[in-house]
């Protein structure tokens, strides 16, 4: 290794995840990055094939596998596209059970993400283990509220990972009211502890640093709910589109360096989806407490700083905590667990707010019930061309860094994104190749 | 009343013989008194594994490995040597975020180790994608539960 910040290259190890295989090359010449490569291989491709000639209702057990972290949201999407090709309803009192499901799983997921994955990078520790022993009250905190997220998914769900309870119409069971009182209690102590997470990660030294000029930002908008379920999607560049058009503005294309595909806006530029695009374009619909602590915080719709992602998910923790709490306090048995289905042939797609962005389903059923055709598109591969090139613009901006803080910065901004890579916490064994 | 002992089974049933501590958790269950012994299927996210033996005094871990021994044998490891054969979320099957033993870590540092964790290793041979044992495996888990009920009962006794 040399010191000459003119040609350097930046090699990431391949990695093996639960969604596939990350790594991230990095090319510097003549003084400027010539090229950022971000691999991942991405097993959701396997069980599109797996999916093909199972019956309908096996989707949203078979894609809460895809992932251990966001089960519920490959099970929220699979139930949409499915429902739809079948022309089933849900009723309301169920939809807000799915509702509450998916507020646990986000409330698990992003806590997970800012105190184990996130927060040492701001911090200054190499691992979430090191700043637990130096932070543990705050690690402790976040860890508590974890759990409230995995009760959550526990009790609609049917256990916490890989919920079971899931049904195409429904639920197969419903929780008690006296279950639902007892979390609606946890949830009370929950929001003043998501609220406390939040002005602690405000506090956090932040990068200054924007996304690159022209990237829209995408995500699903609901008429009254800051948007989980959907129901269309925005941009900032004014798409406005329901879930049928969804294939004819987006696609997924093949490149060169990565077996995963890349999400692609046919219109053309970079899109981002996630927690920074949500809040652009729904901060007006966020809970009142989540609202309120928004803009105590000098979070605005404005935002377009990566590094603050992390901030917007202790916003969207404590929004998540809110509506949990006002779907089990206004909770009542509902009269059935599921609405009645019958197979016919048809297609359907669905989409929904996983945490780390949005995630759309299409199936399409033969006349037996049968799976014919199944299209999943997850965040991550959404996301990959815009962490490309914001790393090229982020390390462009760089350059003066020693090679130690040149690794860093670019492992914290690939987390960011919370890309599944990214699960593998501090994974980046980044090696630096200088000519 | 918390049971004393737990027993959490990593793996995914969707990757083969990653789903052999699934299968020793499902032949485990007649064989113990649910009042003492808490059956838990995890995925390898350390927090809910951390979290998912609260308030028992001793813990089985059960993982699918591949270590080249001889497909469905099984073998106990030291929680303190789990460092050393540990691959830091690369685990067979796929674990989020970090290994066994960064889970066994951070359990320390927030003072939540159980009195006693004790590993169980399977091996498998098949991780590809798909549902179903290998034949040698199949067979190892159905000795392995025995094995543990076994052992569990000892543990009770004292």
């Amino acid at each position: 290794m040399t010191h000459d910040h003119r040609a350097r290259r930046f090699n990431v190890e391949a990695l093996t995840r639960v969604e596939g295989e990350g790594g991230l090359i990095v090319e510097v010449r003549d003084g400027e990055v010539a090229d950022v490569h971000l691999r991942i291989f991405e097993p959701p491709r396997f069980f599109e094939a797996f999916l093909r000639g199972r019956a309908y209702s096996e989707p949203p057990d078979i894609t809460a596998r895809i992932c251990g972290i966001c089960p519920v949201a490959y099970q929220m999407s699979a139930c949409q596209a499915i429902e739809s090709a079948l022309g089933v309803e849900v009723d309301a009192p169920l939809r807000d059970l799915r509702h509450l499901l998916y507020c646990g799983e986000w409330i698990e997921s992003h806590t997970l993400h800012i105190h184990l994955l996130h927060a040492p990078d701001f911090l200054g520790y190499p691992s979430g283990i090191a700043m637990a022993a130096e932070h543990r009250f705050e690690v402790e905190r976040g860890l508590q509220l974890k759990k409230l997220g995995n009760r959550i998914v526990e009790v609609v769900g049917g256990r916490a990972v890989h919920p079971v309870n899931v049904k195409i119409g429904g639920f197969y069971s419903t929780p008690t009211t006296a279950t639902m009182a007892a979390l609606a209690e946890e949830l009370r102590a929950g929001l003043d502890a998501a609220s406390e997470i939040a002005r602690w990660v405000a506090t956090f030294p932040m990068p200054d640093h924007e996304l690159p000029d022209g990237t829209a930002l995408v995500s699903l908008r609901h008429p009254t709910e800051y948007p989980m379920l959907g129901e269309r999607l925005v941009s900032t560049t004014g798409l406005d589109i329901g879930v049928e058009e969804y294939l004819d503005h987006f696609a997924e294309v093949q490149v060169e360096h990565s077996t995963a595909l890349h999400g692609q806006m046919l219109a053309g530029g970079d899109y981002l989806v996630g927690p920074l695009a949500r809040f652009a374009l729904n901060a007006d619909l966020l809970a009142p407490r989540a609202a309120g602590l928004a803009a105590e915080l000098g979070l605005t719709s404005a935002e377009r700083n990566p590094f603050r992602s992390i901030v917007v998910r202790a916003i969207e923790t404590v929004h998540a905590c809110e509506v949990a709490l006002s779907i089990a306090e206004r909770y009542l048995v509902p009269t059935r667990a599921a609405v009645p289905v019958e197979a016919r042939e048809g297609i359907g797609c669905g989409w929904t707010e996983a945490p780390r962005g949005l995630l759309f389903h299409r199936y399409e059923i033969d006349a037996n019930g049968l799976i014919a055709d199944a299209r999943i598109v997850p965040p991550t591969s959404q996301n990959q061309p815009v962490i490309e090139h914001d790393l090229i613009h982020l390390i462009g901006n760089s350059l003066h860094l020693d090679d130690a803080a040149l690794e860093h910065i670019c492992e914290q901004a690939v987390r960011n994104y919370d890309p599944c890579i990214s699960c593998a916490t501090h994974f980046l064994d980044l090696r630096v190749l200088r000519s | 009343m918390i049971p004393p002992v737990t027993v959490i089974g990593i793996g995914n049933p969707y990757r083969r013989d990653d789903g052999a501590a699934a299968s020793v958790l499902a032949r485990l269950g007649p064989l113990v008194d649910p009042a003492q012994v808490r059956l838990v299927e995890l995925d390898g996210e350390p927090v809910r594994l951390i979290q998912s033996w609260e308030g028992s005094r001793s813990v089985w871990l059960i993982d699918a490995v591949r270590s080249g021994r001889r497909a469905g044998s099984f073998h106990e490891v030291s929680a303190e040597r789990l460092e050393e054969m540990d691959d830091h979320g690369v685990r067979l099957g796929g674990g989020h975020m970090m290994g066994l033993s960064d889970a066994v870590e951070l359990a320390r540092v927030l003072d939540c180790l159980p009195q006693t964790i004790r590993v169980l290793g399977i091996e498998g041979v098949d991780f590809a994608d798909g549902v179903g044992l290998s034949r040698e495996v199949d067979s190892g888990c159905a000795a392995a539960a025995v094995h543990l009920a076994a052992e569990i009962e000892i543990d009770l006794s004292h």
